[in-house]
């Protein structure tokens, strides 16, 4: 800067503050998006199919055994999940956090492969595995014991087997919260208790298990409202099994003749449960979520556990065997031979289902190219107006932002099936007839995963200093020049992870996606589903494992980068 | 008309009055520090001359237009100004030259200007060897550099730094507190400086502002605010005072305890509650008994140091109350021993308590 020439910066001129605008139409837009389906709901809900407000439906839904008995099924089936997980993953968390188990290191990737696998799609793999007749597990059996055809030792169309079914891939949600609170329990407290001569079990009881009781309670509580609001595992099956939970009766009263007043109605009750869940967890784990409080500290010290450690190997080893190894093989063995029931080798090895699905069956084209077009939008358009939303709200940046944070959030408490009945509600009328389009399937699919993206960029925001933006500020830019040049790229790793997570997510989507599809707008999961009905195993593990590859790929991408917070795996849903 | 003119300037996070009706005039190209405690709103007020925040009451004006007010504010981008941030808010994913060179782009100046104008300003503060690094490699000292360079290749007409030094070593805060001056005094831009250090404010400044819990106690040159403190709260503040409470006597006289002080300044009514001020190095100390009791305090060294230059005692007086004295080297006193202090008159101030 020479005083010699008399140059003169020039002054920057002002330029339109976007930021009220941007507000504005993004309260707009997150108003419409949410609060439009939950309108109609409630509407169809105390209205009969003339339009007349009654009660009907209610009186209905109280009365009426076959709309009563579903909800007792479904509760009784989440409580189970609830407890199953949770007796499956606290002691695999411990294993692997606290104790000298071999082969830990492993164990995370399997439990990251089970929460990456769609539940429908496991239920899937556990039928072909142990449906009564031609199940895998029971063909085995008799030929072993040479049985008679009808002899099986495992049913999964069964409550039992739909419990276990979905608890296979509802665990690792109680597994990354027990296992976070356990790298987080000091260790010198344990040694404390070590020292003055308690034995490792008095230990557990006295200090190791209260302090990670949060995080049990917490993570069954996920388990829980998965289960309840899940829609394929019970419709694949719960349905053979000859009963309903609320999800498949909802989507039932969609089939001819259609209920929609009826299903507006049986929506509020699972839409109630599932607020009081979330409540329930968020007050335990408090204000500030459990998984970001504090730092490790430290190696944390491991427990020796002699002999044992061969027993909870083995425990570990069952647990992943059920949960991921056998469905993984049941889906391959069946992508690549004639018959479920033939062991794959060379005589059986043939590559019919994949040359049926990629080249013949004209219905998996078209629902590739939707899902990942579908995909591509969710994740860039969703990563958008999380980013933005979690911009305004994070930086104060016009008077009641905050709206926008609960506007963001709300959809987490809405089941996808009960999404799915709101949206098709809304849009499948004269005002705004996007029924039949992809469009209601992005609204879907956006709605479905703003509160993931909002909450993951809006802790990303919390790690940026405010002083930053600040800095670009004062030096000229506006807030929208500063959030494209300096804040963005400061996340960029976040908004990446963000945006694969989005990604995935949408790709596996199914308990809202069923009842806005139509022939031709048709996703992957969707065909999945439809392909369960005929019984086409074949073609449903080509695909499955399709989805679970490039699941896998982004995933591995998300987590190679360097992320200010670490991906959180909790923000997918089945 | 000042340059800046902050006047009824309020601002409250809840319940809390954090900047409480400060009115302050700025003339153009001085360099005014803000001085007080932690806490007291220094940081508040300079955000809300950035634009950062608006003010629940009063305005901002430069050049007489206000560009702050409780309805309406103009935006930072269009202030003209630069602002070094107490974290220096150097941008990670820019190496030095890209962060420096960032408000000429938004500027839109042609590419061969941008890069001969950083250039300059890199040359000028030290830094052309650096330009390609990122500053996450850089020390806090060069981090501080960049900040100012950032700063100031825009040209900005007011200058807002925040606590710029309170990272560094002492020795490059010297260094530094002499380069902030050097390149005000070559751009003479108008410059509002944080600090919470006396010795940095005495040094750069041209007119110091005492803040406390929100409020502006004493506004004038750092002669002022060191000889003449407005209260006890800067006398405090600014340190190297003796504080002694008292009564006043009558206009010039005030009884601390016993000890009747004559003093420099008037204004306060007979037997009103007040302090004096007296600073410790104009103090004298002597062991031999004094002929006149006015301004003379009887007690007993109960510390002495010595710091070369200087010797530093403690004395205990009479009404057990201590002051502290600095004098020179001569006549040593031990410890213990019963001496007098010499309170001159035309170094105690009367001071509203
Ligand atoms: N955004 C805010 N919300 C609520 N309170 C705030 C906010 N910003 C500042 N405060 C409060 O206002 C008071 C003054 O803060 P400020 O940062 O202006 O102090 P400061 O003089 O700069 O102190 P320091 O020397 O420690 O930086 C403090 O009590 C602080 O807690
Ligand atoms: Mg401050």
């Amino acid at each position: 800067m020479s005083t010699a020439s008399d140059f003169r910066i020039p002054v920057r001129r002002g330029s339109i503050d976007w930021s009220k605008p941007v507000f504005m139409a993004l309260v707009a837009f997150l108003a419409v998006l949410v609060l439009l389906p939950l309108s109609w709901l409630v509407y169809f809900a105390v209205t009969d199919q003339a339009g007349k407000v009654t009660f009907a439906n209610f009186v209905a839904m109280a009365t009426d055994p076959t709309l009563r008995r579903p909800f007792i099924l479904a509760i009784g089936m989440s409580l189970s999940v609830g407890a199953l997980s949770c007796i499956i993953a606290t002691p695999l968390a411990w294993f692997v956090a606290r104790t000298d188990m071999p082969g830990r290191s492993f164990v995370r990737i399997f439990v990251t492969a089970s929460f990456v696998t769609p539940p429908f799609l496991g239920a899937i793999a556990w039928e072909i595995l142990a449906a009564p007749n031609s199940g895998i597990l029971n063909v085995v059996y008799r030929s072993l014991f040479d049985l008679e055809p009808y002899d099986h030792i495992v049913d999964i169309y069964t409550l039992p087997g739909l419990v276990f079914a979905i608890s296979c891939y509802t665990f690792p949600y109680v597994f990354t919260l027990v296992s976070n609170a356990l790298d987080r329990v000091p260790s010198d407290l344990e040694e404390a208790s070590a020292i003055q001569g308690a034995s490792l079990y008095t230990t557990l009881r006295r200090v190791t298990i209260p302090l990670v009781l949060p995080a049990m309670l917490a993570g069954s509580l996920i388990a829980i409202l998965q289960a309840l609001t899940m829609f394929g595992s019970p419709a694949i099956l719960a349905l053979p099994a000859g009963f309903h939970v609320i999800t498949t009766k909802i989507w039932s009263l969609f089939q001819y003749p259609a209920k929609p007043n009826l299903a507006a109605a049986i929506s509020m009750p699972l839409l109630m449960f599932t607020i009081l869940l979330l409540w329930t967890q968020r007050s335990i784990l408090g204000r500030r979520g459990y998984t970001t409080l504090g730092a490790k500290s430290g190696v944390p010290r491991l427990t020796e556990l002699g002999h044992w450690r061969w027993a909870a190997w083995a425990f570990t080893a069952l647990v992943l065997l059920l949960t991921v190894v056998l469905p993984y093989l049941a889906l391959i063995q069946t992508a690549l031979t004639r018959t479920v029931a033939e062991p794959l080798s060379l005589a059986s090895f043939t590559l019919d289902h994949v040359r049926f699905v990629f080249f013949e069956f004209s219905a998996t084209s078209l629902a590739m190219r939707n899902t990942f077009l579908l995909g591509l939008m969710t994740a860039t358009v969703g990563t958008g107006l999380a980013l933005v939303t979690a911009y305004i709200v994070s930086r104060n940046v016009v008077k009641g932002g905050w709206m926008l944070g609960y506007l963001a959030t709300i959809p987490v408490a809405i089941p996808g099936i009960v999404l799915g009945v709101g949206l098709f509600l809304a849009y499948s009328n004269s005002i705004l007839p996007l029924y039949g389009t992809i469009w209601i399937l992005l609204i879907a699919f956006l709605t479905i995963e703003m509160p993931a993206a909002y909450q993951q960029l809006s802790s990303a925001f919390r790690s940026v200093h405010v002083e930053l933006e600040e800095a670009s500020r004062i030096l000229g830019a506006t807030r929208m020049e500063t959030l494209r040049t300096i804040t963005a790229p400061i996340l960029r790793s976040n908004v990446i992870a963000t945006w694969c997570f989005v990604f995935i997510g949408t790709i596996r989507e199914l308990s809202a996606m069923i009842l806005l599809t139509t022939a031709d707008t048709k996703l992957v999961s969707v065909i999945i589903y439809d392909l369960n009905e005929s019984g086409d195993l074949g073609a449903i593990s080509v695909l499955g494992l399709m989805l679970l590859a490039i699941s896998f790929v982004i995933i591995t991408i998300a987590n190679r980068l360097p992320l200010f917070g670490g991906p959180k795996l909790t923000s997918l849903r089945g | 008309m000042s340059f800046l003119e902050l006047s009824g300037l309020s601002k409250r996070f809840g319940p809390l009055t954090v900047v409480d009706d400060v009115s302050l005039s700025v003339e153009r190209g001085h360099v005014v520090c803000l001085l007080g405690p932690s806490g007291c709103g220094k940081t508040t007020t300079l955000r809300l001359i950035a634009g950062f925040t608006t003010p629940d009451a009063g305005e901002i004006r430069i050049d007489g237009k206000v560009i702050s007010s409780k309805g309406s504010s103009v935006p930072p981008e269009l202030r003209q100004m630069s602002m070094i941030f107490q974290s220096y808010a150097l941008w990670p994913h820019m190496t030095v030259r890209e962060n420096v060179a960032y408000g000429l782009q938004l500027r839109k100046l042609p590419k061969e200007k941008i890069v001969s104008l950083v250039d300059d300003i890199l040359t000028t503060t030290q830094l052309a060897p650096l330009a390609e690094r990122y500053p996450g490699e850089l020390s806090g000292g060069q981090q501080q550099r960049v900040s100012l360079a950032r700063a100031l290749v825009v040209e900005p007409q007011t200058l807002l730094l925040d606590e710029p030094l309170s990272n560094l070593d002492s020795n490059l805060r010297e260094e530094m507190r002499f380069e902030i001056r050097r390149l005000h005094d070559a751009y003479r831009y108008t410059t509002i400086y944080v600090t919470h250090d006396q010795s940095e404010a005495m040094t750069t400044a041209d007119v110091i502002v005492i803040m406390n819990k929100g409020h502006i106690e004493q506004v004038g040159s750092p002669e002022d605010i060191y000889e003449r403190p407005a209260s006890e709260f800067v006398a405090r503040f600014m340190g190297g005072a003796n504080i002694l409470a008292g009564q006043v006597l009558d206009e010039r006289t005030v009884d601390c305890g016993g000890l009747k002080l004559k003093c420099a300044n008037a204004g306060h009514a007979a037997g009103s509650s007040v302090s004096v001020s007296i600073r410790q190095h104009t103090i004298a100390v002597t062991t031999q008994r004094p002929t006149d009791e006015m301004n003379w305090a009887a007690g007993t060294v109960v510390r002495s140091v010595y710091l070369g230059a200087h010797r530093d005692y403690l004395i205990e007086l009479a009404s057990g109350e201590r002051i502290r004295a600095v004098t020179s080297t001569s006549n040593p006193v031990e410890n213990g021993q019963a001496v007098w202090a010499h309170l001159p008159p035309e170094f105690c101030r009367i001071l509203t308590r």
